[in-house]
């Protein structure tokens, strides 16, 4: 027998992800109530994260040596001048903060970026094989390959006139045909994302373990309250009319 | 032939609610009624399976979980299902299991984890000795950055014991990303495999693998060309075949049924709208 | 005083200090500098964890006005406002008053009411996607017809109904992952590699500041 705390947890849990499921039929007041308090817990919930986080950082290394000390609370001053950005008069102070978050941010990708990014997918294209032995297939997909990257490369850097010319409309075909394709297969894989979290869902609304079987008599009173509602608000609205 | 046409523009033009009712029925009813479908295997659960068999023995795995509730449901069962065949393993090869997160809900979602298995009495593992956990890693690419450069200063503390890293024999030798031979990554979005390539495959030679949800996957066919990336899990229907694998269905499997019909009622919804389409074009309408 | 302090110059400069601090060690060895790259990244993450409240205030600046105002569905703002300061009180790293992490509280709201509507937010795409496939997806031209092909030959091989008695059909997807699909990503990922270096080259410069902007002044 399940706790009354714990069945409370089911019901609400149940209620909000019928609620946001409830536009599917349009928007209504049980839409609205859920969207607001995602919103809410939300943003509430990270301040528990990031404040521990710097307790922990205070208490376990900063604190333990006196130039540390310094540098936390000079971070701190730093962190402080974040909500400059509420005051106009002070705003100027949070661009500096803003310019070491974002400075340190480039700096850190910059480094690599150009093996990881750029060298990396150079050399694994220059060493596409364009003929390999008894397989004709892999023989006539790697000269595809070789003719196709470096299509879509130029198809994204010569834009507009510069794709009217002879040979680039040539490209310029080859690429969007690769990509057209290539899109096909992003669309493939966000049928399967999609569909996975709501099955994912259904199987919390089921009931089905290792989900809380107690989630399907929720399920099935709370979406009859729902849709019911929905429907009568629906009939009252055209008789109004 | 106006009726036809009529019929025609109906079809194209149906009011979405009914295609949404589709839409649960066809997911809805599957769970409710299993169809036990067979399942074929396909290339990246069998190299996902054939990687995890074949890291050496003396490894030590970070494990980190770069997801949060949104993806749960297409990212733990195939999460649920790699730590099952790490944990079975890891006595016998002697890996050492660093879990961690650089989303702060990913703790979180491994404390569900924890609250289905019990890896001490499932597998016999220690905590401390044969795996721990970390915690959240806050600061995206920074956060990486400096987790790589030294690992106890971003985790002082466990983060299921919340004692100092010290008391753990295991995290002795466990201080720098040069310590790591194999970094196993669960991720939706940002910080994911680029930020992990640019600041630990690339500086320092550290392998990855990546289990993604389907709409990250074909941006991980370069990476997986060039070899930086070293054994992809793209989504719900490979975590289901993996788990076939290792014998142990899980929910990634109990939801195949269900992934099945759901994709059989849009490529049926395509083919249709379709055939309307050039039905009606072809008598002369839209 | 103040004039100087308002300079766009300052922040300019903070950005490429603090960016050369982290790239320059990595090229040339000086372990002094390097000590200070690794002391410089522990240190902003501090900052940017300080920015905790920046959202609770912003959210809170735009609901309460429209409380204040009655704007329509102000009462839903109400709620909105309520549960933000509670979840965030709750999970107060203070363990000796019961807040934090393992608060009851904190719990419940967090597994019962942020973690179901979460999941559904995204999840509802998937309804979305399907009524998108039936009324828009038509093979209009050959562009549309080559996404139409391989998106329809990739959603039947993610599914077992159709693979397992059309297994070809996993390696037409494969073949499509590995061409096409490798090349546009491949091509993807090296513009988007010289686009990044090019604006963090002229972030660095001073010219883009395109981040700065905002406090009604430039």
């Amino acid at each position: 027998m399940v706790a009354l705390w714990e069945l409370l947890g089911i019901y609400t849990a149940v209620f909000f992800t019928l609620a946001i499921y409830s536009f599917l039929y349009g928007e209504n007041p049980w839409y609205r109530f859920a969207e607001h308090a995602y919103a809410g817990v939300s943003v509430g919930y990270s301040v528990a994260f990031n404040l521990r986080y710097l307790r922990d950082q205070w208490v376990n290394k900063w604190s333990l040596d006196g130039t540390l000390m310094i540098l936390y609370i000079i971070a701190l001053l730093f962190g402080i001048l974040w909500y400059a950005r509420f005051s106009r008069n002070y705003f100027f102070a949070y661009r500096w903060t803003l310019a070491i978050v974002v400075g340190t941010g480039i700096g850190m990708a910059l480094k690599t970026v150009i093996f990881t990014q750029f060298l990396a997918q150079i050399t694994a294209q220059a060493r596409i094989p364009l003929f390999v032995a008894g397989d004709a297939l892999q023989t006539f997909s790697n000269i595809l390959m070789a003719i196709m990257t470096p299509s879509v490369l130029l198809y994204f850097w010569f834009t507009g006139g510069a794709r009217e010319a002879g040979p680039m409309k040539i490209v310029d075909r080859i690429a969007r045909y690769t990509m057209m394709a290539g899109f096909g297969m992003a669309y493939g894989n966000t049928v399967l994302t999609r569909y996975s979290l709501f099955i994912g869902r259904s199987q919390f609304l089921l009931g089905i373990l290792p989900n809380p079987p107690e989630a399907k008599n929720a399920f099935y009173v709370i979406a009859a309250v729902i849709l019911l509602s929905m429907i009568g608000w629906d009939l009252l609205k055209r008789q109004s009319k | 032939m106006r009726s036809r046409m009529s019929l025609l523009e109906k079809m194209q033009n149906i009011d979405r609610r009914y295609i949404y009712l589709l839409g649960w029925i066809f997911v809805l009813f599957p769970l409710l009624n299993p169809l036990g479908l067979p399942v074929p295997i396909g290339r990246e659960s069998r190299q996902w399976k054939e990687y995890i068999d074949n890291i050496p023995s003396d490894s030590v795995i970070v494990v980190s979980l770069d997801y949060g509730v949104s993806g749960m449901p297409e990212l733990y069962p195939m999460t649920v299902a790699t730590m099952h065949h790490l944990w079975s393993n890891s006595q016998a090869k002697n890996w050492q299991i660093v879990v961690c997160a650089f989303w702060n809900q990913g703790p979180l979602v491994f404390d569900t984890l924890l609250s289905q298995i019990n890896p001490a009495s499932a597998y016999g593992v220690v905590y401390g000795e044969d795996w721990i956990e970390l915690g959240w890693i806050p600061g995206s690419e920074t956060g990486m950055n400096s987790f790589a450069v030294d690992m106890w200063g971003q985790t002082p503390t466990d983060y299921l014991e919340q004692r100092p890293l010290s008391q753990y024999p295991m995290m002795e030798n466990i201080r720098t990303a040069q310590d790591v031979d194999l970094i196993i990554s669960f991720e939706t979005g940002t910080p994911g495999l680029p930020e992990w390539l640019r600041q630990w495959n690339t500086p320092y030679g550290v392998p990855i693998i990546v289990g993604c949800i389907g709409v990250s996957v074909p941006g991980m066919a370069p990476y997986l060309d060039s070899g930086q990336l070293s054994a992809l899990m793209p989504g719900l229907t490979s975590s289901g075949e993996y788990e076939i694998l290792i014998n142990r269905p899980g929910l990634a499997v109990a939801g195949l049924d269900a992934v099945s019909m759901s994709h059989l009622l849009v490529v049926l919804l395509v083919v249709i709208g379709n055939i309307a389409f050039f039905a009606s074009r072809g008598k002369g309408g839209s | 005083m103040s004039d100087v302090l308002r300079r766009i110059e300052i922040p300019l400069i903070i950005t490429a200090l603090v960016a050369l601090i982290q790239v320059i060690p990595y090229y040339f060895d000086f372990p002094a500098l390097q000590g200070a790259a690794n002391t410089a990244s522990d240190w902003v993450l501090l900052i940017v964890n300080a920015a905790v409240f920046v959202g609770v205030i912003s959210l809170g600046q735009v609901h309460m006005r429209r409380v204040q105002r009655r704007s329509t569905h102000w009462e839903y703002s109400i709620v909105l406002l309520v549960l933000m300061v509670v979840m965030a009180i709750l999970g107060f790293p203070l363990e000796g008053m019961g807040l934090g992490l393992q608060n009851e509280q904190y719990q419940f709201l967090f597994n019962n009411v942020y973690n179901p509507l979460g999941s559904t937010m995204y999840s509802i795409l998937a309804f979305f996607i399907t009524s998108a496939a039936y009324r828009a997806f038509r093979a209009r031209n050959i562009d549309a017809a080559l996404i139409l092909i391989a998106g329809t030959i990739v959603v039947m091989s993610n599914a077992p109904i159709f693979t397992s008695s059309a297994p070809f059909l996993i390696e037409w997807k494969n073949w499509i992952f590995d061409v096409p699909n490798a090349t546009t990503m491949r091509a993807v990922t090296m513009g988007a590699a010289l686009g990044s270096i090019a604006l963090a080259v002229r972030t660095l410069m001073g010219i883009e500041r395109g981040y700065l902007r905002g406090g009604g002044e430039e």
